[in-house]
């Protein structure tokens, strides 16, 4: 095998692009706004805390989702 | 007096652990210039976590990102979502550029990109490793003063600036030149470990000695200055600027030459992946250093800062009732950042100029492995100081500079994205989409009005990305591979 070939299947992107998305305009405009405090921070600021976090599981998921078969190249 | 004396000691204390743990990173370390440079291309889940998180947290986290909050509110989140989203990038093409780093042996971005698009005499590598070092020298100086600015705030003007940089400067060199990325990577789970405590007790310390907890400060600036805690912010940053300072900047992310080199140095492509699914987690460390800048809104109403760097220094220094020893931990924190972002600025540095512009001069070409290897530890020596002395003279057009040149390195993107991904990225739609780009963003940056109010790099990035995805459609035929595909394997 001579190059990278294998492309990231489309649920992740999907699921990567949605993250950027609510991180961004438009998807943070339903956020703005100060209520309900959520751990003491404002909806806002825990807004951007919660999308870290679901884009962490995201990964995690990703992870245990590739094939295994990728040894060490050495 | 006395505190100042305990403050200096606890921080030179902690400067010590560090050289110690640098040096001694150098046992057992053979003598290769790969060795050197990318850890022997063996670096594990741990030290490659704490590499890349020390990385992208330099001086910034502690005095810039603070000071976004206090000035602005609410669009200083950019920082974290850019953060978080960079890793997407990362995900996507850095198990490809590690596995194609080992099976040719790059070292270095100019390296990677010169292969795919080869040029005569190596022009666009000694392009890039002209610009890249255009944009890191800045950058590192900018950490070096900013380790001086905190010794000399921190202990009252017993270590003057001139001192303390020099410490912090001093330090870094000497374990980058003993044990290369080795001894960086070790010293940057020490310092990265410290950051992570240190932010959040700071940022919890300080919500709650001044208002009683962390909700309570954010109730009391939602009473007093709302506009701080919702887009727009303080002072009016639309949704177009914001949105694309966070997509170019979690773009441009892999394109910085320290960041992208260290995917070379992975033990393997799992271990990459491994770092990523944890790395988002890295970016909570800025949510306490912002609550110190959220306090700052309120706390410093009836006297604004000059500089809103500075708003993190003043309330814990200044204005909370903080015990000596806890400064002089903070002290240590901050500068943790500001070096272990340092070391790895000079390492790359210096690797960059021996191997993207040193060995392509006719004097060097073709030098052994042992003679790249001296120039390049010579290199982070010359480069620190070389840092050193810019931050003491201070001119006023580095941070320009550095966007500038990194505005360039950015629009490397496009061709690198051809080059892995696309079958017909062809060489004459790269550079052309790069020279395109790269005058759009400067002409920006250097004061056109961006459309839409957009950030200049990611102008610069869409036109780059129409032009050489144009150019390449009209100029070359379907082929068999993408450049990076087509690549010979490595003699």
């Amino acid at each position: 095998m001579n190059a990278p070939r294998k492309l990231p299947s489309t649920g992740m992107l999907i699921y990567f692009a949605v993250c950027a998305l609510a991180m961004i305009w438009p998807g943070a405009l339903v956020a703005n706004r100060i209520e309900p405090l959520v751990m003491g921070l404002p909806f806002f600021v825990f807004w951007y805390v919660a999308w870290v976090f679901a884009l962490f599981v995201g990964l995690v998921i990703a992870y245990r989702c590739e094939p295994m078969e990728e040894a060490d190249d050495d | 007096m006395t505190d100042s004396l305990l403050i200096t000691g606890i921080t030179l204390g902690y400067l010590l652990i560090v050289l110690a743990v640098g040096l001694r990173a150098r046992r057992g370390q053979g003598s290769s210039l790969e060795g050197y440079v990318a850890g022997g291309r063996h670096m594990g889940l741990l030290v490659l976590f704490f590499i890349l998180g020390a990385e992208i947290f330099s001086a910034f986290a502690f005095l810039g990102a603070p000071g976004w909050a206090y000035s602005k509110g609410a669009p200083a989140l950019y920082i974290i979502a850019y953060l978080a989203l960079a890793v997407i990038v990362w995900w996507l093409i850095a198990p490809y550029i590690s596995r194609l780093g080992r099976r040719h042996g790059f070292l270095t971005q100019a390296e990677f990109l010169t292969a795919c698009y080869p040029t005569r005499g190596n022009l666009l590598g000694l392009f890039i490793g002209i610009v890249s070092v255009l944009a890191m020298i800045p950058y590192l100086t900018i950490q070096i003063a900013g380790a001086g600015m905190l010794f000399e705030a921190a202990t009252s003007g017993t270590i003057p600036f001139w001192l303390g940089s020099l410490l912090a400067c001093g330090v870094v060199a000497a374990y980058v030149y003993a044990s290369g990325l080795q001894g960086i990577g070790w010293t940057n789970l020490v310092q990265g470990v410290m950051m992570v405590v240190v932010a959040w007790f700071l940022g919890l310390a300080t919500a709650d000695q001044f208002f009683g907890g962390v909700g309570e400060m954010f109730r009391e600036i939602q009473r007093e200055a709302p506009e701080y805690l919702t887009m727009p912010g303080a002072n009016g940053m639309g949704w177009g600027a914001f949105s694309t300072a966070i997509l170019v900047s979690a773009l441009g992310c892999v394109m910085w030459p320290h960041i992208f080199m260290k995917f070379y140095s992975a033990r393997s492509e799992r271990t990459l992946k491994r770092v990523f699914v944890l790395y988002p987690l890295y970016s909570y460390l800025l949510i306490p250093l912002l609550i110190i800048g959220f306090a700052g809104v309120v706390l410093l109403k009836d006297r604004p800062l000059d500089s809103p760097d500075q708003v993190l220094l003043t309330l814990v220094v200044e204005m909370a009732n903080f015990p000596a020893w806890l400064i002089g931990l903070a002290l240590s924190g901050a500068l943790a950042a500001a070096m272990s972002t340092a070391a790895n600025l000079a390492h790359t540095s210096a690797t960059i100029l021996v191997r993207d512009i040193g060995q392509h001069l006719p004097s060097l070409r073709g030098m052994g492995d042992d003679k790249a290897l001296r120039l390049t530890r010579y290199g982070v020596v010359a480069i620190s100081l070389a840092a050193y002395l810019l931050a003491l003279a201070n001119p006023g057009s580095l941070v320009a500079l550095l966007l500038g040149a990194y505005g360039i390195v950015v629009q490397l993107l496009p061709m690198l994205l051809g080059a892995l991904f696309w079958r017909r990225a062809s060489r004459t739609g790269a550079f052309a989409g790069l020279a395109i780009g790269a005058a759009l963003t400067l002409y920006f940056q250097l004061g056109g009005n961006p459309p839409f109010d957009w950030h200049a790099g990611f102008c610069g990035l869409v036109a780059n990305a129409i032009v050489f995805v144009g150019v390449s459609l009209a100029a070359s035929p379907m082929t068999q591979h993408t450049p990076a595909e087509a690549l010979s394997p490595r003699s």
